[in-house]
C-alpha cells in the first residue's frame, strides 16, 4: 500500500533559524504514529508545517500527500483536502461562534466534495453525539471560539472538530498537555473512536503518558530537527525510563 | 491648510433674504451669536483632527445662490428610497419635512405621541455650539415631536433624511418625552442624490423623570456627502438614554453627542460603530455632564478602517464637583486594515467629585492573524476567515443595539459593508 503521507527529507525555518534539517516519514492509512523528542526538537514545526503555517518556510524537501503535491496548496485548501491539525494551543476567536465555525468548517469541507450543505437538523445531531462521546456540555456549541475555554475544555473542542471534520489525516500537537488524568481519558477516548482503517492519525507528544490510552503502530524520535530513532510502542517505554538524552548524543555523534 | 469659514456677512445677507415667520427670532439670535463666536479651525482642541472647509465652501457656495435667488427656493421632492424597516416613518426632503409623511403620523397622536413643524414651538430651539448656530442661523423647517406622559409607541419612529438634492440642508429635530414614556427614535441618514451636499443636523433630545429614550443613528451618505451633527439629550430624574450609532458612507462626517445627567438615577448608554475606507473622514465625539450623581454612563464605540481612511474617537466624561455616585465606563477599539489608515483615539476623564467609579481605554490593532490561520486550517478561506474575525469585532457593539426592529437590517448592512471594506485589503 502506497502511503497516504509521503515526507521527504523536509527542511524548513522560521526567519533565519532552520528547525527541520531532514524529515524522512511515511504514514499510510490505518496507522498511528506517534512523534516524540525533547523541547525544540522541531516536533511542532513538523505539524504547522503539515497545515500550512505561513510563519515557516520550507527550505528543502517535499510533502505529499496522496501523491499529491502538498506543499503548493493554501492552508484552507489542504483543510480541505481531508487535513486537520490539532493545535497545542487553540486559538480563542471571540465573537465567532463555535458552532458558526464548525458548520463552516463542515461545509467548505462539503462544497470542496460537490456535496451539498449539511443542514440544520441533521448539524446538530451529529455535534450533540460527538459532545456527549467527548464529555462536553452542549453549551459549548454557542459560545464564542474557545473564548474562555479552560486548557482542558480547548482540547476537547479540537478532538470534537476532529470528529466532526472526519480528516483522513489527524495530526495531534501535543494534545494531552495541560490536562488533567480526567480530560486525558476523554480526549483519548473521543481519538480512539475515530481510528479507522481509511485514517492516520500523528500524534505529536513530549511525554508517553498519553500512549498509555493510545497505542501506537509507530513511535519516531525527533531531535535536532530530524528522525534519530523509530520503532514501535516500546520506544516510547524506553525513553520514559531513559529520558532523550542518549539519543541527543546519538545523533550529534 | 486651507481654513475656509462660512462667511457671517453672506450668512447675514441670505437670512435676510428669507420671509418674515414664527422663528425669524430664532434665526437673528442664532446669527448674533455665530457672527460673535464664528467656526472652530483646526487650532481648537475639539476640531483639530477634522478640517471642514469643503463644507463651508458648500456653504457660502450655497448662500451665494440664496442671494442671487432672493429665496432659498424648496428643493424638489424626490422620492425616498426608504429600507425595509418596521416603523413610523417620518421624511425631511433636505431639512424640510415632507408633508405627507407627516400627516401620515396623525394616528400616533391616539397614543400620545405628537408630531409637528417646529415653526409650531420656535421657542424650544436651542443652540450652544458653532454648527448649531450656523444650523438655526437659517432655520426653515424642521420637527418637533413631543411624547406624553408614560406614552409609547407600538413601532419605533424612523426620522429618513432625504438629502442631496441642494447643496446644503439643515434639519433640526427636537424631541420632549415626558415623564415615564418610553420612544424608540432612529435617525437615517442616507442621500436621495449622489452631489456634493453638506448636511448640517441638530437633534435636541430632553427626556424627563423616568423616561426612556433609545435613538439609533444610521448614517449611510453617499461618498460625496458631507455632514456635521449634533445631539444634546438632557436626562432628568431615573431617565435613560440608550445610544448606537453606526457610521457607514460620507466622505467627512463628524458627529457630537453631549448627554447631560441634570438629576440622580440617570442612566447613558452610547455605542458606535464606525466602518471606513478609501478617503474617508468619519469623527465622533462625545460628552458625557455627570452634574449629580448617583448617575451611570456607559460607552463602547469601534472602528474597523481600511484604505487612507481617517478616524477620530474623542469621549469626554466630566464628573462635576457633588456629582458622587458617579459609575463611568467608556472605551474605544479600532481595527486597522491598512498602514495607511489612520485613528486619533482619546478618551477623557475629568472628575472634580471624590465618591466616583471611573474607567476608559483604547485600543489600536490588527486582524490576529493566528485565529486566521487557525480558521484556515479548518477549511475556511482566508477572505472568510477575514470578515468573520471583522464581523466578529463590530459584533460587540451590534449586541447593544437598543431597537429590536433595526437587528436584522444592520446585520446585514454590516456584512455588505464589511465586504467591499475588505476588497481594498491587500494580503
Amino acid at each position: 500500500m502506497k502511503p497516504m503521507l509521503e515526507i521527504d527529507n523536509l527542511s524548513a525555518s522560521i526567519g533565519d533559524t532552520a528547525i527541520l534539517n531532514g524529515v524522512t516519514l511515511n504514514v499510510k492509512a490505518g496507522e498511528v504514529h506517534a512523534i516524540m523528542g525533547p523541547n525544540g526538537s522541531g516536533k511542532s514545526t513538523l505539524a504547522q508545517v503539515i497545515a500550512g503555517h505561513p510563519n515557516y518556510t520550507v527550505t528543502g524537501g517535499s510533502v505529499r500527500f496522496f501523491g499529491n503535491d502538498l506543499l503548493e496548496l493554501e492552508p484552507e485548501e489542504r483543510a480541505r483536502e481531508g487535513i486537520f491539525m490539532g493545535f497545542q494551543y487553540p486559538v480563542e476567536i471571540a465573537g465567532v461562534n463555535n458552532a458558526y465555525l464548525l458548520k463552516a468548517a463542515l461545509n467548505a469541507r462539503r462544497k470542496h466534495r460537490d456535496e451539498k450543505e449539511i443542514d440544520a437538523f441533521e448539524f446538530l445531531q451529529a455535534a450533540r453525539e460527538k459532545m456527549r462521546l467527548l464529555d462536553m456540555d452542549q453549551s459549548f456549541l454557542n459560545r464564542g471560539v474557545n473564548e474562555g475555554f479552560s486548557g482542558g475544555e480547548k482540547k476537547r473542542n479540537e478532538i470534537l472538530q476532529m470528529a466532526m471534520l472526519e480528516p483522513k489525516l489527524a495530526i495531534l500537537d501535543e494534545t494531552d498537555s495541560g490536562l488533567d488524568i480526567d480530560a486525558l481519558k476523554a480526549v483519548a477516548n473521543g481519538i480512539n473512536t475515530l481510528r479507522d482503517p481509511e485514517r492516520a492519525i500523528v500524534l505529536v507528544t513530549h511525554y508517553q503518558r498519553l500512549l498509555d490510552y493510545i497505542e501506537p503502530d509507530h513511535v519516531h524520535v525527533l531531535s535536532a530537527g530530524r528522525i534519530v530513532r523509530s520503532g514501535d510502542k516500546s520506544l516510547a517505554h524506553e525513553l520514559e525510563e531513559r529520558g532523550y538524552d542518549w539519543l541527543k548524543e546519538a545523533a550529534s555523534a | 491648510m486651507n481654513q475656509a469659514t462660512v462667511q457671517p456677512e453672506l450668512l447675514q445677507a441670505a437670512q435676510s433674504q428669507l420671509a418674515g415667520d414664527a422663528l425669524s427670532a430664532v434665526r437673528r439670535t442664532a446669527l448674533d451669536a455665530f457672527t460673535e463666536n464664528g467656526l472652530p479651525t483646526l487650532r481648537d482642541e475639539d476640531w483639530r483632527y477634522t478640517n471642514l472647509a469643503p463644507a463651508n465652501e458648500l456653504s457660502n457656495d450655497w448662500l451665494r445662490r440664496v442671494i442671487d435667488a432672493g429665496s432659498d427656493a424648496r428643493p424638489e421632492a424626490r422620492a425616498a428610497s426608504l429600507p425595509d424597516l418596521d416603523v413610523h416613518w417620518l421624511v425631511l426632503n433636505d431639512g424640510h419635512v415632507d408633508e405627507a409623511s407627516l400627516a401620515a403620523l396623525g394616528s400616533l397622536a391616539e397614543s400620545g405621541v405628537t408630531v409637528r413643524h417646529i415653526a409650531d414651538c420656535p421657542d424650544a430651539v436651542t443652540a450652544d455650539g458653532p454648527y448649531d448656530r450656523l444650523n438655526a442661523a437659517l432655520l426653515q423647517d424642521g420637527v418637533h415631536i413631543s411624547v406624553a406622559a408614560d406614552a409609547s409607541l407600538d413601532r419605533p419612529l424612523a426620522i429618513y433624511f432625504n438629502d442631496g438634492g441642494t447643496s446644503v440642508s439643515q434639519a433640526r429635530v427636537i424631541v420632549d418625552v415626558a415623564s415615564g414614556a418610553r420612544i424608540d427614535l432612529v435617525e437615517y441618514h442616507a442621500s436621495g442624490a449622489a452631489d456634493a451636499h453638506f448636511a448640517n443636523n441638530v437633534t435636541q433630545l430632553n427626556i424627563a423623570a423616568g423616561a426612556r429614550a433609545a435613538l439609533v443613528r444610521v448614517q449611510d451618505r453617499d461618498r460625496g456627502h458631507f455632514q456635521v451633527g449634533k445631539l444634546t439629550a438632557r436626562l432628568h430624574a431615573d431617565a435613560v438614554l440608550d445610544y448606537a450609532s453606526f457610521d457607514f458612507g460620507g466622505a467627512l462626517v463628524r458627529q457630537d453627542v453631549c448627554a447631560e445627567i441634570l438629576e440622580p438615577g440617570g442612566l447613558v448608554r452610547m455605542h458606535g460603530l464606525y466602518l471606513a475606507d478609501s478617503d474617508q473622514h468619519i469623527d465622533n465625539h462625545t460628552r458625557v455632564d455627570h452634574r449629580v450623581g448617583p448617575a451611570q454612563s456607559r460607552e463602547e464605540f469601534r472602528g474597523i478602517l481600511n484604505g487612507n481612511a481617517r478616524c477620530v474617537f474623542n469621549g469626554k466624561a466630566i464628573v462635576h464637583a457633588g456629582a458622587d455616585g458617579t459609575d463611568a465606563e467608556q472605551s474605544n477599539h479600532n481595527l486597522l486594515l491598512s498602514a495607511n489608515a489612520e485613528i486619533d483615539t482619546k478618551p477623557e476623564l475629568e472628575i472634580y467629585a471624590d465618591d466616583v467609579k471611573c474607567s476608559h481605554g483604547a485600543t489600536v490593532g490588527q486582524l490576529d492573524d493566528s485565529a486566521i490561520f487557525y480558521m484556515q486550517s479548518r477549511g475556511i478561506g482566508r477572505d472568510r476567515a477575514q470578515h468573520l474575525l471583522t464581523r466578529a469585532f463590530a459584533g460587540q457593539i451590534l449586541r447593544h443595539l437598543p431597537i429590536d426592529a433595526l437587528q436584522d437590517h444592520l446585520v446585514a448592512r454590516i456584512d455588505e459593508r464589511l465586504d467591499t471594506l475588505l476588497e481594498e485589503t491587500v494580503t
